[in-house]
């Protein structure tokens, strides 16, 4: 990845580490945790959509079907939290294999709306049984130590990410899932299984991010159909990836500082105005589209297409701004 | 037993109107290959559209559906060519584009429907609301709703222009030519850019009248439109992806399980067993319900 310096990448590393000695306030922390926890689920989203080009809207499913096993697991059945949080991610990433078996064979668009249609199943199904308590959430043992869940958030998330960038842009596995992208007929000429890569790259996605809602399940201690499963985690991942820039890992990163510290500002000040939210994140996501349709890292940073590298492949990269003149 | 009868007719009825928003939302699809995230929102726009114009005119809705089609046609062929920008060009990933583009046109719009109309449910009076015929034959009664039966006038009214549209009219050739081959197409002689204009316009504008019916048949809210946005998706896949002789079948079977559910389950439920058949029938048959889809 052109412009990723892995200097840079260990100073931030080394800097997010010393920050809670540092902070005490557990309000700043909270923050945090809850940014870095967005980091996560953002570059998660980024393998499905960016790299393979399959557009997850169930992606909220996922990190509730984490959140929902970690708060079943724990208050029913008495488990204890490290193993809750492995079957979390666990179910996350069956649940991925099984919703992908039928819909990953459908063209893309298609698996969108399936993923969608799947995400309100999996609500009204929480909001139908018992065990999940229905409408009115599940409650937990309360934890108190923020410390603890920002390390741990940190921890998952920053592995996450390096495993991410291992396979995605170090091994063969990230050029398959963009070969797909490109060209899905192509692939299969070349002797690849998109099925299969697919497959492997949706439960990539997931397996993380049912972790990260275990995570959140215990550190928030109160979960309910509307916050957790609702459409908001999906459209939330989706404006970060997009307005970071797809298909890279630093993309989603910024997006995700960038829209988070935005959110965090938003309910701070303007929280009687829930549904203009709504309205920003989608005048964001089709502005990002319509202007920078490579998101912010790929427009003005290091990435293909940037500044940088226009002027020495100019010709070859056309200014998204200026208008395209149809052929026909 | 005895509702049985009761509820395959309603179901028949309420499948007719579906039929009309997944032909004009699989056409757009065909010309445009975007799948239109926003198509709930269309519906549930028009149903508003279709509400206040009665409130003010005092006109039944009927009487409006040229009026809301008008508008709503113009509305979509003024937004067709930002669509048709972000899918064009030189840039990476046109169909993920233009997806990521429709999805956040309709949260916008979910978005800003919250905001103007708040969380109320209402409903369209209509001439037809009150009436009903019953038929009573061989000991089954059923209870027809003349509003019902207008309505599947109404969708068989908006199929058969649509087919002679596409069938019969040098326009019609020029949207079955593009969904075949859009360069091919482009080569006889077929303008995509102002076609797919068009189509959309004519689609966004069906989308609306059929939610003023919703409105009249069901009800108008500000959150109807994802729900609808799902039921368009459902009737298409099964139908089979491009196959529109599907459409008519699939439609039907929704409506019938949504009567169903109606009658003898929760109707919140309705888009689990949505899903549920959604799901068995893309793992049996990827193409549809008849293998004839793309």
């Amino acid at each position: 990845m052109k412009g990723f310096n892995i200097r840079w990448a260990l100073l931030v590393l080394a800097l997010l580490l010393a920050v809670p000695t540092v902070i005490h306030d557990t309000f700043v922390l909270r923050v945090l945790t809850e940014g870095i926890m967005w980091i996560g689920l953002a570059i998660a989203f980024d393998v499905i959509a960016g790299y393979t080009g399959y557009l997850n809207f169930g992606h909220g499913a996922f990190f509730g079907l984490g959140a929902y096993t970690v708060a079943i697991l724990m208050m029913r059945a008495n488990w204890p939290f490290a193993l809750a949080l492995l079957a979390g991610g666990g179910v996350a990433g069956i649940g991925a294999v099984i919703a992908g078996l039928p819909t990953l064979r459908l063209k893309g668009p298609y698996f969108a709306i399936a993923t969608w249609a799947l995400s309100r199943a999996i609500q009204q199904l929480a909001l139908m049984m018992e065990i999940t308590g229905g409408p009115d959430g599940m409650r937990l043992n309360a934890f108190l130590n923020p410390q603890f869940f920002y390390y741990l958030m940190f921890g998952v998330v920053a592995a996450t990410f390096i495993t991410l960038w291992y396979l995605l842009e170090r091994a063969p596995f990230g050029l398959k899932l963009k070969a797909i992208r490109e060209d899905e007929q192509g692939a299969m000429a070349l002797g690849l299984n998109p099925t299969k890569l697919k497959m492997q790259s949706f439960v990539l996605s997931s397996l993380p991010t049912g972790i990260l809602g275990g995570i959140y399940a215990y550190w928030i201690t109160f979960i309910d159909p509307a916050s957790t499963l609702g459409d908001l985690v999906s459209d939330q991942a989706l404006v970060m990836v997009v307005f970071g820039g797809m298909g890279t890992l630093i993309g989603p990163v910024i997006g995700a500082v960038v829209i988070f510290a935005f959110k965090t500002v938003f309910w701070a000040y303007l929280s009687e105005y829930q549904v203009l939210y709504l309205i920003i994140l989608g005048a964001l996501i089709a502005l990002s589209v319509v202007f920078m349709p490579n998101g912010v890292w790929g427009t003005f940073m290091g990435a293909k297409g940037g500044k940088r590298q226009k002027k020495q492949e100019a010709g070859k990269i056309i200014d998204v701004r200026a208008p395209q003149e149809e052929g026909e | 037993m005895e509702l049985l009868p009761q509820a395959l007719i309603d179901g028949i009825l309420l499948g007719g109107i579906y039929i009309t928003i997944a032909i004009a939302f699989s056409l757009t699809y065909g010309v445009m290959h975007v799948i239109d995230f926003a198509v709930g929102e269309w519906i549930m726009f028009g149903a508003f559209a279709g509400y206040y114009l009665n409130k003010w005119t005092n006109l039944d809705p009927f009487i409006l559906l040229p009026v809301v089609f008008i508008v709503f046609a113009l509305i979509g062929y003024l937004i067709q060519p930002v669509i048709h920008r972000v899918m064009s060009g030189n840039r990476g990933n046109p169909l993920l584009m233009g997806l990521v583009f429709t999805f956040a046109l309709g949260l916008m719009f979910q978005g800003l429907a919250l905001t103007v109309f708040g969380f109320y449910t209402n409903s369209i009076p209509s001439m037809f609301s009150e009436g009903s015929i019953l038929i009573e034959r061989l000991g089954i009664s059923v209870t027809i709703p003349t509003i019902r039966l207008a309505g599947l006038c109404y969708a068989l009214a908006i199929t058969a222009v649509l087919h002679y549209l596409l069938k019969k009219t040098t326009f019609g050739l020029g949207v079955r030519a593009l969904a075949q081959h859009k360069d091919a197409a482009g080569l006889m002689g077929v303008n995509g850019k102002r076609t797919g204009a068009y189509v959309y316009a004519i689609y966004v504008g069906i989308s609306a009248m059929t939610g003023v019916l919703i409105g009249c048949i069901l009800s108008v809210s500000a959150q109807m439109g994802s729900q609808y946005t799902i039921f368009a998706f459902f009737v298409v896949v099964l139908a089979g992806m491009g196959y529109l002789a599907g459409v008519p079948w699939a439609a039907l079977l929704l409506g019938m399980v949504q009567s169903i559910f109606l009658i003898y389950f929760d109707p919140g439920h309705t888009l689990l067993a949505v899903f549920a058949i959604l799901y068995t029938i893309l793992l049996i048959s990827p193409r549809g319900l008849f293998g004839r889809g793309v």
